[in-house]
């Protein structure tokens, strides 16, 4: 009793900021409450759910959010990773390296979003500028469709790598070298170390990784809002800036609810597929 | 001692009095507080600062809003949305008022300005400031498309969208510029601008007119629609157009043409100075015309003015509208052309040989302003708005059939005003106005 009666107050705040919004959210999705209804709530019972299912572009959304936020998140680990490992070595300013790493994630999103739209511009853009001065022709990275989710990516591999690798370098110092140097007496290699050693038990590390990357990465707005505004032919639209759209631009507050809340079931499923897997791989383990 | 003590007091009592009367007597009797774009706010610092000189019982109050017209919408509706507003006035795009008169957050002006409120404008800045017959705006500024060309380069602008590719691709291939034509063709709200003009040249109609006749798709499934999208995606397929004009707005587009690289660009007024200016390729070669358009039809300019209007919440109405029309008179406007290269609104300004002398684009500005066409007044412009660049966007990027992708728009339209209530068919349910 004294339990519950101290874990009050987080429950509280919990109920109070995650669980009172969403059941407020399944409430506007069941309501028309646009401009064309004045902003007055009038109850369409699933309308606008059923005109989500039909709805092509969230689909699409859907699709390119997902695309986005695997590709860069596995992008991420990897560079992630590699960079944790080179910081963990010993080596002369590595003081200085670790604390430069960092800056691209200290740096606001939109400010850098914006630097990258310069890079990519065509053709007054650093690239761009590099490719004339090699005789080459310049490339409309964000003017394509194919190239400007990929652009994206870049954009985002690039300001949050820091971040994996500084969750991976705290993993890192958790593991005690002596395992390491029983291994080299056994014969093992520095290689074999590493996937034997390092990645099994940097596991808890990798799956906390994980689920703060693809939850942030499946939400992704400002990034996309600054970098392309979703365009080229809406190929880089993310379903945050479909749900802000709606909103914000076009004023039907039912329908980007409802656009939200399906993005916060996908999300879901996607958060507990994790789990199963991570339970999976741990009975293994 | 007592004495001094006495004096002290009766100095202090004094001094008081003085204090509080004085503040009683200059205390505003009402603070206007206006939300504004940075550029205006800036623009009309000086004007606003003078009228606070002026007025003991009014006084503004300017929020100094983003520079960017999506960001300053989204803070005046976050803070609408809230109820209680914080602004008594606000600036707004001409494509805003609509959503926000449907909204509520505006009330009409006719009771202050009475029937004659527009007379003073000339005709082409008079559209889009009612709605259902109720004046919820008072524009400030006019602003309208433009067609800027090189006049070292050819005699005279290209009136038709044929001459405009002959004369980009002679250009080109005698490499005077790499770009025929340059212009606005990200996916956003430019891209419909763009498109409304050339709509209009090739003898369609995007909106209302077309809705009102009968036709299906809001103006977009007929063949004009196809062909000026067509034409769009024939100008980047043929390199007349850079691909990378998909990913263009105004700066870019702007920067392409001041470096010397295109023959015509497609801008605002506001971009004249900036090509004139010391550094810019084209200074002194630059010449402005309205867009091309088919023989017999119109050369259209899209109408894109910021206009005041009047919030629903204001405590003080009077004192606002005071202030509208301060800041949108002749003394104000002439300020705003002077020095800052804005387009007045009022016929006085106009036809004022002084100012014609300081600004000989004027009468020129005033012509395209006579052609000024309107995006479509309606509440749910801004999708509307989206499902049209969408389509153009795909095209731009080479990707489908013009036809197709205009009566895709279309029905997505029709779709949109039917689910709203306000489309062909009989609504579907009723929802309250």
């Amino acid at each position: 009793m004294s339990g519950l009666l101290l874990m009050a107050p987080a429950l509280l705040l919990l109920l109070a900021v995650f669980v009172w919004p969403l059941l407020d959210y399944a409430w506007l999705s069941l309501q028309a409450q646009s401009v064309f209804t004045g902003l007055e709530q009038v109850p369409v019972g699933t309308l606008n759910w059923q005109r989500l299912l039909a709805d092509g572009r969230f689909w699409q959304d859907a699709w390119q959010t997902l695309r986005f936020a695997v590709v860069s998140v596995a992008l991420e680990l990897v560079a992630g990773l590699a960079i944790a490992l080179l910081l963990h070595q010993r080596w002369r300013g590595r003081g200085v390296a670790r604390s430069l790493a960092l800056l691209p994630w200290a740096l606001p999103t939109t400010v850098m979003a914006l630097g990258w739209r310069w890079i990519f511009n065509d053709p007054y853009g650093p690239i761009n500028g590099l490719l004339q001065l090699l005789g080459l022709a310049t490339v409309p990275f964000l003017a394509a469709p194919e190239l400007a989710w990929l652009a994206t990516v870049v954009a985002d591999v690039w300001k949050t790598t820091p971040f994996v690798a500084l969750l991976l370098l705290a993993g890192l110092q958790m593991i005690p070298h002596d395992l390491y140097e029983a291994f080299a007496l056994e014969g093992g290699t520095p290689w074999q170390g590493l996937w034997r050693i390092t990645v099994p038990l940097l596991r808890p590390y990798i799956f906390i990784v994980l689920l703060f990357r693809l939850a942030q990465a499946l939400g992704v707005f400002d990034l996309i809002a600054v970098l392309t505004g979703g365009g080229p032919a809406s190929s880089t639209e993310s379903l945050a800036v479909y749900a802000y759209l709606n909103a914000m631009r076009f004023l039907d507050f039912g329908y980007s609810a409802t656009v939200m809340l399906g993005m916060f079931l996908l999300l879901l499923a996607g958060a507990a597929a994790l789990l199963l897997w991570r339970r999976h791989t741990e009975v293994r383990a | 001692m007592r004495g001094r003590l006495a004096a002290i007091g009766l100095g202090l009592t004094l001094a008081l009095a003085i204090g509080l009367l004085s503040w009683a007597w200059a205390r505003p009797a009402a603070v206007v507080r206006v939300l504004m774009p940075a550029p205006f706010a800036d623009a009309t610092a000086d004007l606003v600062a003078a009228f606070n000189g002026r007025h003991r019982d009014v006084r503004i109050a300017v929020t100094r809003g983003p520079f960017e017209t999506d960001a300053v919408s989204d803070l005046a509706i976050s803070s609408l949305l809230l109820g209680d507003s914080p602004y008594d006035l606000l600036l707004m795009d001409v494509t805003w008022t609509a959503k926000y008169a449907a909204a509520g957050w505006l009330q009409p002006l006719d009771p202050w300005l009475g029937a004659e409120a527009l007379e003073p404008l000339v005709s082409g800045a008079r559209a889009g400031n009612r709605i259902d017959g109720r004046l919820y705006r008072l524009p400030l500024v006019a602003d309208m498309g433009l067609l800027y060309w090189r006049t070292d380069l050819m005699e005279a602008p290209p009136r038709t969208p044929d001459e405009l590719v002959a004369i980009s691709r002679r250009l080109q291939e005698q490499g005077r510029v790499r770009w025929g034509y340059v212009w606005q063709g990200r996916q956003y709200e430019g891209l419909s601008c763009v498109f409304l003009e050339l709509i209009a040249g090739f003898g369609g109609h995007w909106g209302p007119t077309a809705q009102a006749s009968g036709e299906q798709g809001f103006g977009l499934a007929g063949p004009a629609a196809a062909r000026a999208a067509g034409w769009l995606q024939q100008l980047v397929r043929e390199g007349i157009s850079p691909q990378a004009v998909a990913n263009f707005a105004e700066p870019e587009a702007l920067q392409s043409f001041e470096a010397g690289e295109a023959a015509f660009l497609r801008n605002w007024p506001y971009a004249w100075q900036e090509l004139q200016r010391e550094g810019s390729a084209v200074a002194g070669k630059v010449g402005i015309a309205t867009m091309v358009a088919e023989p017999g039809e119109p050369h259209a300019a899209t109408q894109g003015s910021w206009g005041f209007s009047l919030l629903t919440g204001t405590p003080h109405p009077e004192a606002a509208v005071q202030v509208l029309q301060a800041l949108t008179g002749d003394a104000s406007q002439r300020q705003l052309v002077t020095r800052y290269g804005y387009t007045p609104t009022l016929t006085a300004l106009f036809d004022d040989p002084e100012l014609v002398a300081e600004r000989p684009l004027l009468p020129q500005l005033r012509q395209a302003l006579e052609q000024a066409v309107l995006r479509p007044l309606n509440p749910g412009y801004a999708q509307l708005s989206d499902i049209l660049q969408r389509q153009l966007s795909a095209l731009i990027t080479g990707r489908g059939d013009p036809a197709l992708a205009m009566a895709r728009a279309g029905r997505e339209s029709d779709l949109l005003l039917r689910a709203s209530g306000q489309g062909l068919a009989p609504r579907p349910q009723e929802v309250s106005p």
